[in-house]
């Protein structure tokens, strides 16, 4: 008898065991297939350029001093990211979704409008009275802050000094001018020099929206409506683009490493840009010292400034779990800190749209590559007079359209019908 | 060690049939679980290579779909005639710079609809121009790439499509497969422009990335041996004949999966060629890794261990229960000799066990008591002997004593031989007459002083008796004549130098003995000789009783804690000590 129970008690054991290790295994495998799917407590973020928004919020998570935040950064081409944010968002699921994402200012509100409820407000984690207020409208929707602003694009004209003065023109020559004013400039200094004064690219053109945002206009209204037909600012923008054209003052290039090699090469005497090209054109070490920067010419219309806009980002945090802890990182990071601003200037070189910031002493360095200028702190004050522009959900969707018709209108098509063309096609499209 | 050793042997009986209950069921465990994991695996195998050649074929469309696409691609551009046109044509103003890469670019672009997002279509002109669908995969310098080996290559191939695998400069040190083609006017077969297409080494990985898993890993092979992409990243732009060589055989083999080394391990390798792009894919499985992850090695060992050990603990309870009775018995038995084989055995134990000790026992009760059988005859007869010795009188001793008292008779001193007379016949009395063995101390010192008479009477008063008997002890019991064989013996052989001595006799009690002295001051003799206790019985003069058989009596009489001690010293004089029990009642 007592035997047979310490059989039955050993057996009984053993099965018991075999059970335990067997359910620890199931576990195991579990674990495993949940952090496949999402992860617990890390926070992953969204960004292009390694060199750029990624290197930002490294820098970021350095000045971030919570030990439990735990930041993934996943690197993805920009495309790629407003591929899978509209493939993500449109199904609904949010499932591999990040928890942080960097979309493009023009991009921006075409995301907002369309899937607001995926987007997380943010207006308690900063204040938005400490941004550029050019960069609040392509940001909220609806009353509500959505994305912490993060870099500015805002433009100046960098111009070669020597083909400059060869032309006979000096830096205030260049200052504070319109863009009649340059087209002029231009015409002199490729027929004295035989280069090119910039360079552009048929199938981006960037150019025009530059020129358009210094008197605050834009291919739509803040209503959404299509304002092409009517633009005068965009007509007259055209007519500068084409007035370039036709005096051979315009270097044409195919793609971005074509751009970067026009004025590297000394191809073209000045690039009308966002301040992100400045480390680009700095990288040619042969012309240093050759460089000057001065304001963005403006249109002739009225209100219009020496300021304008190409590019920039800002960063938006999805309505998923760890939202609130994304939220507060931004907060403390891009959205306060002074400090981490100007480490983001010495160390990556971006200018955020932090205003506080312009006054610590990163901003204030003098670039020897440009002459030594302050060309950081030009920037900053340029972009507080940034005109606000609301881009809209069909920029580039608009763009595409017109630049099929800018090469008719190149080929003597009149403005007139070619505005009102681009007007009905766009209204046929996205209306 | 010693003691180890000890129990070791003692133990053996166990330890040889545990060692080998351990060696068969450690065997049959061991043996049981290699063979049902080496099954399991090997059955996994099977169907995990089967399972991964329906995956290679997967694969293998989709690179097939893919180089389809590209191809398509090559096909759409070189047939393209706006792409043609452009050119071949001349620009020199701005103006028509502008129309011409607005138009390549919009042709571009439809292009692009033909392959994966993941890629881009590059053209590069005769002009070193680039056009780029998406720099974002590669943002390729035209004067590199118009200057490379790859562009070269293109150059001397048929109007073919290349594939090249590069992580250089061109690509801005990303690994990176390249496609190539040069597009070329039919009638004159002169080049106007090259088609490229690149995709990222690990977006071509997103082609077959989810069939691999750790251990289960997927390479493409170049027919040159270059590895151009991998899971494994740190053997992507490895070039391996190695590898190439176990895939070569793999394709003249029939064989579904075949083991080989590779890499410095071992791997079941599965290979399939991609003819359209020229490549090998070639699935490696770390056999081992996959079969571990699958067969619990460790829940199976810890299972079969935990019930090698339970049913060897088992066996060893059982064992150990059946033989130390047995070796118990055994330890008993060999430990019989210490107790006399007085001590019976423990009955105990299993049924075997019990029997044998009651068996050993009964023998043992037998054997004890013939044994004491034996010894009380031997005693009895011992006991005979020496009674019969104690009446005895040396017929010499008479003679002896009666020419002594004739001569004092001649010589007229009456009164001595009376007074001799008297005490041979005190003498005779109580020796012959007296039959107890046993007498007191008083009457045995009465005898003494009897015998001493007639001894001095015979040889003159030369040697002097003295007598120390305490008063308590006179009543006390001893065996007869237990004192006379030492006087005599101290008379007729401990003055033959010197002549004339004494002997005191000291009778007292001391530490629950009694104890009887007879110390002279005699010739003494040397300590060995003591040993003899005296010279040959035959000299016994008086009785048949000799100084020897006083110990034996003694002994035989009392135990072994009574009996004589003789001391001595030449030119000193002999001391023998005679140790006897108190007995206060005759026995």
């Amino acid at each position: 008898m007592k035997k047979t129970s310490l059989f039955l008690l050993l057996f009984g054991l053993l099965f018991f065991m075999a059970a335990c290790s067997g359910e620890e295994n199931a576990a195991g495998n579990e674990e495993e297939n949940d952090t496949n799917a999402s992860s617990d407590g890390e926070i992953i973020a969204w960004a292009w350029d390694q060199h750029f928004n990624i290197a930002a919020l490294n820098v970021a998570l350095e000045h971030y001093e919570d030990e439990n935040f735990n930041l993934e950064i996943i690197e993805n081409a920009q495309d790629d990211i407003v591929q899978r944010l509209n493939t993500g968002l449109s199904s609904g699921t949010m499932k591999g979704m990040p928890n942080i994402v960097l979309i493009e200012d023009q991009r921006a509100q075409s995301f907002l409008q369309s899937y607001p409820d995926a987007f997380y407000p943010i207006d308690d984690y900063f204040s938005t009275d400490d941004f550029a207020d050019y960069k609040i409208a392509p940001t909220s929707y609806d009353g509500k802050q959505y994305g912490l602003p993060f870099d500015t694009g805002v433009t100046g004209l960098f111009y070669r000094t020597d083909l400059i003065e060869e032309a006979g023109y000096t830096h205030d020559d260049l200052v504070d001018i319109t863009w009649g004013e340059f087209t002029e400039i231009a015409k002199d200094v490729t027929d004295k020099t035989g280069v090119a004064m910039i360079s552009l690219d048929p199938n981006d053109l960037g150019i025009l929206r530059v020129m358009m945002q210094t008197v605050g206009s834009w291919y739509t209204n803040p209503e959404g409506e299509i304002t092409i037909a009517n633009n005068d600012a965009l007509r007259e923008a055209l007519e500068h683009y084409k007035t370039l054209l036709d005096n051979d003052s315009v270097k044409i290039v195919s793609d971005w490493s074509t751009f970067l090699a026009s004025f590297n090469n000394g191809e073209v005497a000045s690039v009308p840009s966002g301040n992100w090209i400045a480390p680009s054109i700095s990288a040619e070490d042969s012309q240093n010292g050759l460089w000057k920067l001065a304001p963005i010419p403006r249109l002739e219309a009225a209100g219009a400034v020496n300021a304008s806009n190409l590019g920039g980002s800002s960063w938006y945090v999805l309505n998923i779990d760890g939202k609130e802890a994304a939220a507060e990182f931004l907060g403390k990071t891009f959205g306060s800190n002074v400090d981490f601003y100007q480490d983001l200037v010495e160390e990556v070189g971006a200018i955020g749209t932090y205003k506080p910031a312009s006054e610590g002493d990163a901003y204030t360095f003098e670039n020897e590559y440009f002459n030594g200028q302050q060309i950081i702190y030009e920037f900053s004050q340029w972009m507080e007079d940034i005109p606000e522009v609301d881009y809209g959900l069909n920029t580039y969707g608009i763009e595409d359209i017109l630049a099929a018709e800018v090469q008719n209108y190149l080929n003597g098509k009149s403005l007139d019908d070619v505005l009102a063309d681009t007007q009905t096609q766009a209204e046929n499209q996205f209306k | 060690m010693k003691k180890i050793r000890a129990i070791l042997y003692q133990n053996s009986l166990v330890l040889k049939i545990f060692l080998v209950l351990l060696v068969s069921i450690l065997s049959v465990t061991v043996l049981t679980v290699y063979s049902s994991m080496r099954m399991s695996s090997q059955l996994f195998m099977d169907t995990f290579s089967i399972t991964n050649t329906k995956v290679m074929t997967q694969i293998n469309e989709r690179f097939y779909t893919f180089s389809n696409s590209i191809i398509s691609a090559s096909m759409a551009m070189e047939n393209n005639g706006v792409i043609k046109q452009q050119l071949q044509e001349e620009y020199n103003s701005s103006l028509e710079n502008h129309e011409y890469f607005y138009t390549i670019g919009q042709e571009m672009d439809k292009l692009q609809a033909h392959i994966n997002d993941e890629a881009t279509i590059v053209l590069l002109t005769n002009n070193n121009e680039t056009f780029n669908t998406n720099f974002g995969v590669w943002d390729v310098d035209a004067r590199i790439l118009a200057n490379s080996n790859i562009k070269r290559q293109i150059d001397q191939s048929q109007n073919k499509v290349q594939f090249f695998y590069e992580n250089s400069e061109l690509t801005n040190n990303q690994p990176m497969i390249l496609v190539g083609k040069a597009l070329k006017e039919r009638s004159t077969q002169s080049t106007y422009g090259y088609f490229f297409t690149a995709i990222r080494e690990r977006n071509l990985r997103n082609f077959y990335q989810e069939y691999t898993s750790e251990g289960n890993n997927i390479l493409l092979l170049t027919p040159s041996g270059k590895i151009i992409s991998s899971n494994l990243r740190d053997k992507i732009g490895e070039d391996s004949d190695e590898l190439l060589q176990h895939v070569l055989d793999y394709e003249q083999d029939i064989q579904e999966y075949k083991s080989i080394q590779v890499f410095g391990q071992n791997y079941t390798i599965l290979a399939e060629y991609v003819p359209s792009l020229h490549i090998y894919i070639v699935n490696l499985i770390d056999q081992d890794l996959l079969a571990q992850n699958l067969i619990d090695t460790n829940q199976t060992i810890i299972i079969s261990v935990t019930v090698a050990i339970i049913a060897l603990i088992l066996a060893f309870i059982i064992v150990r229960k059946m033989t130390s009775s047995m070796s118990d018995l055994v330890y008993q038995i060999s430990d019989m000799a210490r107790y006399q084989f007085n001590k019976p055995l423990e009955v105990r134990g299993g049924y075997e066990t019990r029997k044998t000790a009651e068996a050993f026992n009964y023998m043992l009760n037998e054997l004890q008591d013939y044994v004491k059988l034996l010894i009380s005859t031997q005693e009895k007869q011992r006991k005979s002997e020496l009674k019969a010795l104690q009446h005895q009188i040396n017929p010499h001793f008479i003679y002896n004593t009666l020419t002594s008292i004739k001569f004092m008779m001649n010589q007229g001193k009456k009164e001595e031989a009376s007074q001799t007379i008297e005490s041979f016949i005190v003498l005779l009395q109580n020796t012959i007459s007296n039959l107890d063995e046993i007498i007191t101390v008083e009457q045995e010192i009465e005898n003494l002083k009897n015998y001493v008479q007639i001894m001095q009477t015979r040889y003159s008063d030369r040697i002097n008796v003295h007598y120390f008997v305490s008063p308590t002890s006179l009543e006390l019991y001893v065996p007869k004549l237990i004192l006379q064989p030492f006087i005599e013996n101290a008379f007729f052989h401990a003055f033959t130098h010197k002549k004339a001595g004494h002997i005191h006799i000291l009778v007292a009690e001391k530490d629950n003995f009694l104890i009887c002295e007879m110390i002279d001051d005699g010739d003494g003799m040397k300590q060995s000789a003591t040993q003899k206790h005296a010279p040959s019985k035959k000299n016994q003069l008086f009785s048949g009783i000799g100084v020897r058989n006083v110990h034996e009596r003694i002994q035989l009489l009392y135990g072994l804690r009574y009996g004589v001690d003789i001391s001595s010293e030449p030119g000193k004089g002999t001391k023998v000590e005679i140790r006897l029990p108190i007995e206060k009642k005759k026995t």
